[in-house]
């Protein structure tokens, strides 16, 4: 169960470092910067997180973890006006590769908003999106992946009798799960996730902990997140942004131990952000 | 918590609220309330209003016995003025009695001229002014009886009766007392018809004068030869002289009806026909209706049936005019004892069974009923100007009643029913309020209005609903938002194009323009679709590097090369696309290669340079903007982290907009619809122009309709307030009302059902 107290250093335990440390390097960003038009958001990143880890990226708001995260499946491309420079690489393979269709990219990095946003469907029909859109028909094959991925994301038992309900029917906490169940129904390799905890309360938040570790089994997980304590608890290395520069990456015990930049040390200390 | 605290010490001023903010609250709350029940007033109100037009259409007539006339016993016909002040009984001598019909005070008497033959028969064509008597000797005079209205000094009216009389004319045969005695006068013919008693019965005779107008206006009579009609008849029964004096029909004793008609001097039986299957039923009444062409037929057993002349299609192709049964048999509540035929209308009052009956042949209402008087009346006059009714009842009585029958000719089934029309070869669904003639009978059925409408909306909405909601899911999702920016105020402009001017472009310029091209145009509507998509599927099987060229948000020029050879390949290959598919032979024999002939021949439609598809077309005009801009912002609408969930999924742009945002926005979509369907439906000023305005009832794209918007606009103007024609335009008015009312409604019901399960928290 998550606390509540305020985060201090000397209470925030940190998770021993996963014993799959040092794998290859499953996504590697190499001196990304980016744009909002003429404003440079994002500037010469370069860091490589490791299949079947969690890596949590903290700093203060407005400092561009959410831009990077929005970079790894492309989503930033929505909008008008964007630029960037340097290279994103999946397993090898740059994302910006003209020949890789940018639905693909998608199909295969998984993505949680801050603000849980079902579909006005029936919970059913949410899970079941991606394989919709992929284009499985089969029901026996929709329902099969509707439970997994419902049991995944721990709200079987909660939603079990009524998938035929109106998704928006649920609780601010189970919409964000049932979201969670639905990035991951078409099983992608890399989830991203956005402070998916912000708007939810402590149980909730504590439900969607105890399912990042269980879903780190099978999928890398990228989360960006406000809070320090989660940060610690979830995952296994950490980078911390700060106007759009990356400040320091480590892994989490590192970080919140014994940072080597003082940035670092007084963000989670807490004595700015 | 003590009282003191609270009252006590008066809050802070920072606290306090201004008198006039909470007075504005006050009163900007309730004008906000008036408003809105004002809105829900006048909507009220004016469906009030348009039902308080309508509802005396379909109330009967009011008939109110007024004070009897005393006649002198013995009066066998009667005749009376315009305005009903003056009375005239006939008696068997021949003597006219004029009197004062308020209260019985004589005012002249008349008598045949001295040394004329003994009279045998009268009788009074009261609506003609002309009383008509037989004579002993086979001769028949004819009395004129005319009313000089004058006013004396004091204002006081007087009638003053004129009565002339013609000399005698020979019809029958010489020397043989005329029983009884008709003559009608039809353009340039005047026809006398006399009975006489024969050895075996009674038989028919009579004389045709040939009238016409010489130069000076002076009419010149040539009287034909005496004639006998049905001489092999032993025993004339009833007989019914048409006013169109061409024919007469004869009522056999044993039930059986013979039509004979004829020119010159000679009568021949065309048809025969029983009015009441069965041998032996025989008419115990019967009665021509005003127009006399129709024949109401009463039987001793209840039973009314109507017949009518009306074009019969022969085995030889030809449609020639013959009687047959035109309405359904009617239970009347006993014996039928006499029918009268109303003036200037298709009225008439029925006598069965000891009770009254006012009917209405057309439609088949019964106007009014009531209680005959004792006894059976022997001559029933209506008014002109169908205020009056008068009956000389078998005790010599005069009984009037005073008639308040404003809209005789409507009722339910008039305006939604198929009526059998005189003249028509079976019922139908018409509506034509006037025309030239007198004798012209006005049809005002609602259905072809409504089908109009209908087709109207459906041709608009065919053309305008698929662009707008597609233009509006491709603007608010694909497009790039700087043109997004640009398209819809131009589109807004579009709507508040006035739609007379879309009319008047619609039917003096594209019209003639769509009437020239028609094949090349069919060609390019019919290829657009298909090129589109296949240009879409060349496009996905491009490989990546190529389709990275389109910018997002402009690809749609690439679209712009495909419908630019589509239409030039329309335009080259119509001549002979038309040849090589729409050759007819014309009516000369000649080999034509003509779409607007193929049409008329191959499926006998009409065809109409102003027809449906010009008007769907133009009304699209006029219903996309409006469709596009509310459909657009129900789609821009949706929340973006929908969008954003869905792409983020794994979703393409389009799988987005048809499983995510179109769901989602799809009560404002339905609200755009409805909206659109209501402009079209309410759309008046380009159907008046565009249209040819003919209230047909084909789905035929190809020929115009009269929808019933339009049928207001135009008849309105020229339709007297209070008359039948007026209400009914008032009638389409609730129609339209109704109608828009009930899809409205329709439509509110399905998008809040639609907006509670797509609702976004
Ligand atoms: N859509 C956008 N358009 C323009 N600027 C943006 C947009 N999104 C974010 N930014 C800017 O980019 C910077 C980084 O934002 P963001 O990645 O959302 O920060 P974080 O998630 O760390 O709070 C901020 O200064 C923000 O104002
Ligand atoms: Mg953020």
């Amino acid at each position: 169960m998550p606390t509540m107290t305020a985060p201090t250093p000397a209470r925030i335990k940190v998770r021993p470092a996963a014993e799959n440390d040092g794998r290859k390097d499953f996504i590697s960003i190499r001196d990304f910067g980016f744009w909002y038009g003429d404003k440079k958001a994002l500037d010469g990143m370069t860091l490589d997180i490791p299949e079947r880890q969690v890596v949590a990226f903290i700093g203060p708001s407005g400092c561009g973890k959410s831009t990077l995260l929005r970079n790894l499946n492309r989503m930033n491309d929505l909008i008008d006006g964007v630029r960037h420079e340097g290279d994103i690489l999946i397993k090898g393979r740059s994302i910006y590769d003209p020949g890789l269709e940018v639905i693909s990219l998608r199909r295969r990095v998984g993505m949680v908003f801050q603000k849980s946003n079902p579909f006005p469907k029936s919970i059913f029909e949410n899970v079941v999106y991606a394989l919709r859109v992929v284009g499985v028909t089969d029901r026996g094959a929709l329902e099969e992946a509707c439970e997994t991925s419902l049991r995944k994301a721990a709200l079987w038992d909660e939603v079990k009798d009524r998938l035929d309900d109106n998704a928006l029917g649920l609780s601010g906490g189970q919409m964000q799960r049932l979201c969670i169940a639905r990035a991951i129904a078409n099983r992608p390799e890399i989830l991203l996730m956005d402070e998916p905890c912000s708007a939810l309360d402590p149980i909730a938040t504590g439900k969607i902990e105890e399912l990042i570790h269980e879903l780190k089994v099978q999928f890398t997980i990228v989360i960006v997140t406000h809070s320090m304590q989660q940060a610690a608890r979830v995952s296994d290395r950490t980078a911390f942004f700060y106007l759009g520069k990356l400040v320091e990456y480590d892994t989490t015990e590192k970080i919140f131990m014994n940072p080597s930049q003082a940035q670092t040390e007084a963000y989670i200390s807490g004595r700015f952000g | 918590m003590d009282d003191k605290v609270v009252t006590g010490t008066p809050p802070e001023s920072r606290f306090q609220v201004a008198r006039g903010t909470l007075l504005a609250d006050v009163w900007m709350g309730r004008l906000i309330r008036l408003g809105g029940v004002g809105v829900i007033a006048a909507v009220i109100g004016m469906l009030l209003f348009l039902l308080w037009q309508v509802v005396p259409l379909f109330s009967g007539a009011e008939v109110t016995p007024q004070a009897a006339v005393a006649l002198r016993p013995g009066a066998v016909g009667f005749g009376e003025d315009e305005s009903g002040e003056v009375v005239y009984a006939a008696h068997p001598d021949g003597t006219l009695r004029f009197v004062k019909a308020s209260d019985g005070s004589s005012v002249t008497d008349w008598s045949p001229p001295a040394g004329s033959p003994a009279v045998t028969a009268v009788r009074v064509q009261s609506r003609e002014g002309q009383v008509l008597l037989g004579h002993a000797d086979g001769s028949v005079s004819s009395v004129t009886v005319s009313f000089k209205v004058s006013f004396a000094s004091d204002g006081r009216r007087s009638v003053e009766p004129e009565v002339k009389s013609e000399p005698p004319r020979q019809v029958g045969e010489k020397g043989r007392a005329v029983t009884e005695v008709w003559a009608v006068r039809a353009t340039n013919t005047r026809l006398f018809v006399v009975r006489q008693a024969s050895p075996r019965g009674s038989e028919l005779r009579a004389l045709r004068l040939a009238e016409r107008r010489g130069l000076g206006g002076r009419a010149v009579v040539t009287p034909g030869e005496p004639f006998a009609i049905a001489p092999d008849v032993d025993d004339v029964g009833q007989v019914l002289v048409p006013s169109t004096a061409d024919s007469v029909l004869v009522l056999l004793p044993g039930g059986e009806v013979r039509a004979y008609a004829g020119e010159g001097d000679r009568m021949d039986l065309i048809q025969s026909f029983r009015p009441f299957p069965g041998a032996g039923r025989a008419p115990s009444a019967a009665g021509l209706i005003f127009g006399d062409v129709s024949a109401v037929f009463l039987s001793a057993e209840g039973e009314q049936r109507v017949w009518a002349i009306h074009p019969v299609k022969q085995s030889d192709g030809r449609s020639l005019r013959r009687w047959g049964e035109v309405r359904e048999p009617v239970r009347l509540p006993g014996p039928g004892a006499g029918v009268w035929a109303a003036a200037g209308n298709k009225c008439y009052l029925l006598a069965a069974g000891g009770e009254l009956q006012l009917r209405n042949l057309t439609t088949g209402s019964v106007r009014w009923q009531g209680e005959a008087p004792p006894g059976s009346a022997r001559q029933v006059v209506f008014s002109r100007n169908y205020d009056r009714m008068s009956a000389l009842a078998a005790d010599g009585s005069l009984r009037r009643w005073k008639i308040e029958d404003h809209h005789p000719d409507s009722s339910w089934s008039a305006f939604f029913g198929r009526i059998w029309y005189e003249g028509a070869d079976g019922p139908a669904f018409v509506w034509q309020s006037s025309s030239g003639s007198d004798e012209f009978e006005a049809k005002y059925s609602l259905v072809p209005l409504i089908y109009g409408t209908v087709k109207g909306t459906f041709y608009a909405l065919l053309f305008a609903l698929p662009i707008a909601l597609l233009a509006a899911v491709y603007v608010s999702q694909f497009l790039r938002p700087d043109l997004r920016l640009i398209v819809k105020p131009l589109m807004e402009v579009m709507a508040s194009l006035p739609s007379v001017v879309l009319g008047f472009l619609a039917g003096l310029w594209l019209a003639p323009v769509v009437d020239a091209n028609l094949v090349p145009l069919l060609c390019a509507l019919a290829a657009l679709a298909p090129a589109g998509l296949a240009s879409g599927w060349i496009w996905s099987r491009l490989p990546q590097p190529v389709r990275r060229r389109a910018r997002p948000g402009l690809e749609f020029l690439w679209l712009a090369p495909v419908v630019f050879l589509c239409v030039c390949a329309a335009w080259s290959l119509g001549p002979s696309v038309e040849s090589a598919l729409f050759t007819v032979t014309d009516p000369s024999g000649a080999q034509v290669s003509d779409f607007r002939e193929w049409w008329r021949v191959s499926t006998g439609l009409a065809y109409d340079a102003r027809n449906s598809l010009v008007v769907g077309f133009v009304m699209g005009f006029a219903v996309i903007p409006v469709v596009f801009t509310i459909a657009e912002d129900a789609l821009s609408n949706v929340p973006a982290a929908l969008t954003s969930g869905s792409l983020a999924l794994g979703a393409s742009r389009w799988q987005t907009v048809w499983r995510v945002v179109v769901p989602t926005a799809v009560s404002g979509i339905v609200s755009a619809v409805m909206i659109g369907f209501g402009r079209a439906v309410g759309e008046t000023m380009i159907v008046v122009m565009a249209t040819g305005n003919t209230a047909v009832m084909e789905a035929n794209p190809f020929n115009g309709m009269r929808t019933l918007s339009a049928n207001i606009a135009v008849e309105l103007p020229e339709a007297p307030a209070g008359h039948t024609h007026f209400r009914a335009l008032f009638l389409g008015a609730c129609c339209l009302f109704l109608l828009t009312f009930i899809l409205n409604t329709l439509a509110e019901v399905l998008r809040q059902r639609l907006r509670e399960r797509y609702k976004v928290v």
